[in-house]
């Protein structure tokens, strides 16, 4: 069942990464002048303000840098308690992405915790970023992890 | 310290509607009343007035009773000509922060500011507090990065960051709980405030959770008022009835707009209130009662720790148990019970109404002895604002 939420209105700088999503890939901008990522997409390079920029997919993992249960029923459809966290990449210094999250129970999300990129339907048939947890990976020190055993794993992507 | 803009204007005149969890009049009508509420308080008539702005303008707002009614339709009703106008959805910072430059150049001479808020009544037609979207459902600019996933109120936006600082510095939420329970016993004392009732730690670990960590009572209350204030040239002070001094304010943003993006979570402000402190040689020992904005709970640490009152890190010790933020405490704060309990006038006005009053002797039932100077602040990351505001010496 899709995701309860509001849709985007998409724009020639936020198609790419809409469009990307369906294909259940993460792409971000990244300047051809001197490499720096970013996000969101703006069409401009916010290093060195260069207008050459391309979309580059980022694969993932992704750590945890903070996140939130929800449990208010803002609209009427929209099932909780459930986890949005916002992800660093590690690898791509500058690319911050907040998504949902599956993989372990709400309350077993943590600061540190490494997920995979994946998406989900959410409204109006958009495929929203949610990340997959990898709950046993745990890239900063953390206590009070659940053990493997006791998640379900969903799969990768949408 | 050279020669600040900020002396040549003052805060001459507050004035505020009924507030209240619903108040039967139109938005527009409780404007009027704060707006002819503030210029009588200033000692002025409405044909002194020459500039006009709020905040945020009409129109673009994506959540029922929020936006405050036009400039353009106020200015008509009052029957005033201006010289100066400003009705902004973005880059706002301090309720009087654009006021006080225009002045301060001349380009106007009393200038009113307002803020008008029905999400009392807004919350009471949908069933509870109305998430982004209800009025135009369509995520448009970064909201579309948000609403999709379902990060749909403030709340959820906020929520990170308080995550984020209660990971890194070991704080908890019985040390936060005592910043509502301590407001509430100041609101208490406060006619207009719209929860008077005792609260207790108890109560607030026992609310209930609306996006992990924060719980209803770290959320302020939607509500309907309206508040307004005038700035006037400070050579016109003989003929105002009480002035209060802008020593400094400050209105900076050192990291990306953006609530999502902001690096560092648990550091918010910080640039602002530097860039405050640089402007006068009074410093945060200096200073009798603070209003600091209190959205949400964590809001209030931001503010502590950026403006020095206590170290980074520190701001939950610091409110542990209320005394130091108590009336009689060292830091007396947030006296009219915030917008965790006064109510959600949003935007700093209600702060810095509080701030007029304390600083003018003014706060019957709940004056700060000796209040002589106040800070104010406003919201936190990509919109603060922080202000310290002077009794005036004439």
């Amino acid at each position: 069942m899709a995701l309860a939420g509001i849709p985007p209105a998409v724009t020639e700088e936020t198609a790419p990464f809409w469009e990307a999503a369906r294909e259940g890939r993460l792409v971000v901008e990244r300047c051809r002048a001197c490499g720096a990522e970013a996000f969101p997409p703006a069409g401009i390079c916010r290093a060195c303000r260069s207008r050459e920029t391309e979309h580059a997919e980022v694969a993932g993992p992704g750590v945890v840098y903070s996140f939130t249960v929800n449990h208010h029923r803002w609209l009427p459809d929209l099932e909780v308690p459930f986890a949005l966290v916002w992800v660093d990449f590690p690898d791509h210094p500058g690319v911050r992405v907040v998504g949902r999250v599956r993989g372990c129970e709400p309350d077993g999300v943590r600061i540190g915790m490494a997920v995979d990129v994946g998406f989900e339907e959410g409204p109006n048939g958009f495929a929203v970023p949610s990340f997959v947890a990898r709950p046993e990976d745990v890239l900063v020190g953390e206590t009070g992890l659940q053990s493997p055993e006791s998640t379900t794993r969903t799969g990768e992507g949408a | 310290m050279s020669e600040r803009f900020e002396e040549r204007a003052v805060l001459s005149g507050v004035g505020q509607s009924a507030i209240g969890r619903q108040i039967d009049r139109s938005a527009f009508q409780l404007t009027l009343d704060a707006v002819l509420g503030a210029v009588a308080d200033a000692g002025l008539t409405v044909d002194d007035i020459d500039g006009i702005a709020t905040f945020p303008g009409g129109g673009k707002a994506n959540l029922p009773g929020y936006a405050s009614p036009g400039i353009y339709e106020v200015q008509d009703a009052l029957g005033i000509g201006t010289t100066w106008r400003l009705g902004m959805n973005e880059g706002f910072c301090l309720p009087f922060h654009g006021a006080v430059q225009a002045v301060a150049s001349g380009v106007a001479r009393h200038v009113v500011v307002y803020r008008t808020v029905k999400e009392g009544s807004a919350a009471r037609s949908a069933g509870g507090r109305p998430a982004y979207g209800s009025t135009r459902p369509e995520a448009e600019g970064p909201m579309q990065w948000l609403l999709p996933i379902g990060a749909l109120s403030p709340v959820c936006h906020v929520a990170p960051y308080a995550t984020r600082y209660l990971h890194e510095f070991g704080a908890t939420r019985q040390q936060l709980g005592w910043i509502p329970v301590t407001q509430r016993a100041h609101a208490g004392r406060n006619p207009d405030a719209v929860y008077r009732d005792p609260l207790s730690l108890d109560d607030y670990l026992a609310s209930r959770m609306i996006s992990t960590p924060i719980c209803l009572f770290d959320c302020d209350v939607p509500i309907d008022g309206a508040t307004a204030f005038v700035v006037s040239a400070a050579d016109t002070a003989r003929d105002l009835r009480a002035p209060v001094g802008i020593e400094a304010m400050a209105g900076v943003c050192e990291d990306r707009p953006s609530w999502e993006q902001w690096r560092d979570m648990t550091r918010v402000g910080h640039g602002t209130a530097a860039a405050m402190w640089a402007r006068t040689d009074l410093g945060p020992a200096d200073v009798d009662v603070a209003q600091l904005y209190d959205g949400f709970t964590i809001e209030v640490i931001w503010w502590l720790e950026a403006l020095g009152f206590c170290g980074v890190g520190e701001g939950a010790a610091f409110v542990d148990g209320g005394t130091r933020i108590d009336l009689g405490g060292e830091l007396p704060m947030n006296t009219w019970g915030g917008q965790l309990s006064g109510g959600r006038l949003h935007a700093g006005f209600g702060h810095t109404a509080e701030a007029m009053r304390q600083l003018r002797g003014e706060a019957e039932g709940r004056q700060v002895d000796g209040a002589e100077v106040a800070v104010v602040t406003n919201a936190g990351g990509f919109e603060s604002g922080a202000a310290v505001l002077t009794a005036w010496r004439g």
